[in-house]
């Protein structure tokens, strides 16, 4: 089990990362979450559950359903990690997503948003990430909100992602990688 | 040539506004004790006229402050000196509704409840609902992440806009969608406050109405046995579309003003509404009912004029506490739930140490405070003694895990209050995503997020997710 601090550390001292949920091996160009798993804080009564990035949404889901409440987002399949959907997802989940804490590419450790429902202090860096590809920055824990099962099954739908190719998107997501990760460590 | 020349040249003359006495109404938002008056006011009514006036301030370096109804109370839309205030109020087209996809495309300006308005015909509604919704634009509930009563259920606004074309400073023109892909872009702009683009067009998602909506209404003994039953019907599964509380002194003041039959002499009152099919409604009202064991006075809505009654007096809790008060600062933090008897415990204890009397009233569900705090502009040094009193709650909010601002935003007046909730670094990274989109600083600039130096001033108390530096002391 690693520690926030390792984490920091090897973001640190390396030049060029890959973070990675999906295998078990770990070098010094690879960062594996996967061993950065773990429920944090859950409390039913506040449909707010807090996860360690490697967790497997299996878990989550198990943990959920003991006070009937699931995860309200799309999900293919609950043996990957809470961070690898949150890396790949789109709005479904961001509309679930309250805060989350991170490692930017200086090693420093940030958060963002909470674990309330109504937040609206400083830009929503908490939803904004969803679906940067572990580019800009390690997510190291994500707060949801849940709902009661019932529910979230009606919001589980699968959102279409549309590309936009257009060079001032472009230019403004490579200087917002730029924002969080100015050494260019994440690839 | 002045900037007012050079709009004037370029654009109809009948849209721009200025002189000390005709950009007065603009001189302040709906926190009206912080007032400045711009150089101009331009209030466009075709959106090409946004890159023309974009175009000359760019090139004069004149800030731009975007403004709506200008009902906002954090002071977003408050002009800058030396600015120009681009009002998109007569921005007011709804271009097309599509009952199919339930969506909505309108203009900036068009006003909260005219989309629902607009939407009646085919059943449906536009669900996020700030008290102001029969002023405020959308365009501004964009910019703020807007919310209301009803979030629980149906969200903010964030979750309730399908895309968003905005313009940036550069005059470019951009689509932020739900089905990009690639970086939340549409999240990132949703409550960026006027810093990062101007927002033009709004695709939002319309809701169907419910069949049928009913409210109970519980009157407590205590704060805390409130709080629980709240708890106990989310525990339960239950989502009600809205859930809100008020205290003894509110509940006096609306029943004073409104009549809406609430129980005199409570110590807390529970307003819980249950919407969607009758099949689904009426035992949800049963269940809630048979959880309020604690309640010492329950009243199921009979009526949609009843219903309307008992919201009435909720919806009335502002004015109400205004006409036995001169002044009343509205704040607004969130907590998590599990605290609220504590905080407004703490709250009335910060009430006497101030000497100035409060009156809450709570978005409970989503954990949303709206502490009214009462105080008389006119006495030397009270409205200062308020915000000291103000900065309080909102440090005892994120001292249990909460946030400084639910739904008003930060604007100017919150600026001190982000360096409780943020570190340098995590303010730098805001800075830094300005610059990305506004590197002269010239949208809406100095707002929303405070300058590093200013936070040093403050002497840094950062409190970080509960961990307040120096537990052990006491603060109040």
């Amino acid at each position: 089990m690693q520690t926030i601090g390792e984490l920091q550390k090897k973001v640190r001292n390396a030049s060029q990362l890959r973070i990675t949920n999906s295998v078990d091996e770990s070098s010094d160009e690879l960062l594996n979450m996967k061993s950065y798993s773990g429920v944090v804080e859950y409390f039913p009564e506040e449909l707010v559950i807090t996860v360690k990035a490697g967790t497997l949404i299996r878990d989550i889901s198990q943990t959920l359903r003991k006070k009937n409440q699931a995860l309200p987002f799309f999900i293919e399949d609950d043996e990957k990690t809470i961070g690898s959907l949150y890396a790949t997802a789109g709005s479904d989940l961001s509309d679930s997503v309250l805060g989350i804490q991170i490692i930017n590419g200086k090693g420093d450790l940030l958060n963002f948003g909470g674990q309330v429902m109504k937040n609206v202090a400083g830009y929503d860096v908490s939803r904004l990430l969803v679906g940067s590809m572990g580019r800009l920055a390690v997510i190291t824990q994500i707060s949801f909100k849940v709902f009661p099962e019932k529910m979230a099954q009606e919001r589980r739908v699968k959102i279409e992602k549309k590309n936009d190719h257009s060079p001032l998107r472009k230019q403004i997501e490579k200087k917002l990688k730029d924002v969080f990760d100015p050494y260019g460590v994440f690839v | 040539m002045s900037i007012i020349s050079q709009l004037s040249k370029s654009l109809p003359k009948n849209i721009i506004i200025s002189g000390e006495e005709n950009t007065r109404p603009f001189e302040c938002d709906g926190l009206s004790v912080y007032k400045q008056k711009p150089l101009a006011v331009v209030l466009p009514n075709e959106i090409s006229q946004i890159k023309k006036v974009l175009e000359i301030c760019r090139k004069n370096k004149t800030p731009v402050v975007t403004r709506g109804a200008g009902t906002g109370l954090s002071g977003g839309a408050m002009p800058i000196k030396d600015s120009v205030v681009l009002g998109l109020s007569k921005l007011t087209k709804v271009i097309s509704i599509n009952p199919q996809e339930q969506t909505a495309i309108v203009e900036p300006g068009v006003r909260n409840i005219a989309i629902s308005e607009a939407a009646d015909e085919y059943g449906l509604y536009y669900a996020p609902d700030p008290s102001s919704q029969i002023a405020c634009t959308i365009g501004g509930n964009v910019a703020e992440n807007a919310g209301g009563v009803h979030c629980l259920k149906y969200g903010l606004t964030v979750q309730n806009i399908e895309s968003i074309k905005i313009m940036t400073i550069d005059g470019d023109e951009l689509v932020f969608s739900r089905n990009d892909d690639g970086l939340g872009l549409l999240a990132l702009m949703t409550g960026s406050e006027g810093l990062l683009g101007i927002i033009t067009e709004i695709t939002v998602k319309l809701t169907k109405k419910p069949e049928l909506a009913k409210l109970v209404m519980a009157g407590f003994d205590s704060v805390r046995d409130c709080a629980d039953s709240v708890a106990g019907i989310i525990r339960h599964g239950i989502i009600p579309a809205g859930l809100e509380m008020m205290d003894e002194f509110a509940i006096q003041a609306s029943e004073e003003f409104a009549k809406p039959g609430y129980p005199l002499g409570s110590k807390a009152l529970l307003l819980c509404e249950l919407d969607g099919s009758e099949e689904s409604v009426i035992p949800d009202v049963d269940t809630v009912v048979s959880l309020l064991s604690k309640a010492s006075s329950i009243r199921v809505s009979k009526s949609e004029e009843e219903r309307l009654l008992l919201w009435k007096g909720r919806k009335a809790a502002f004015p109400a506490v205004g006409r036995i008060s001169p002044d009343y600062y509205c704040m607004d933090g969130t907590i998590p739930k599990r605290h609220l008897a504590d905080v407004l415990e703490k709250i009335n204890a910060l009430s006497k140490h101030y000497s100035l009397r409060v009156a809450n009233v709570f978005h409970a569900g989503d954990g949303n405070l709206h502490p009214l705090i009462l105080y008389d502009a006119g006495v030397p040094g009270e409205l200062e003694k308020t915000e000291e009193f103000g900065n309080e709650i909102l440090k005892l909010c994120i001292e249990v895990g909460g946030s400084i601002t639910g739904e008003h935003g930060v604007g100017v007046e919150k600026l001190d209050a982000m360096c409780f909730q943020y570190s340098d670094a995590e303010l730098d990274v805001f800075h830094q995503i300005k610059a990305a989109f506004d590197p002269q600083s010239l949208l809406n600039p100095g707002k929303a997020v405070p300058s590093l130096h200013r936070c040093a001033e403050l002497g840094n108390m950062h409190v970080h997710h509960g961990n307040l530096p120096h537990p052990e002391l006491e603060r109040f």
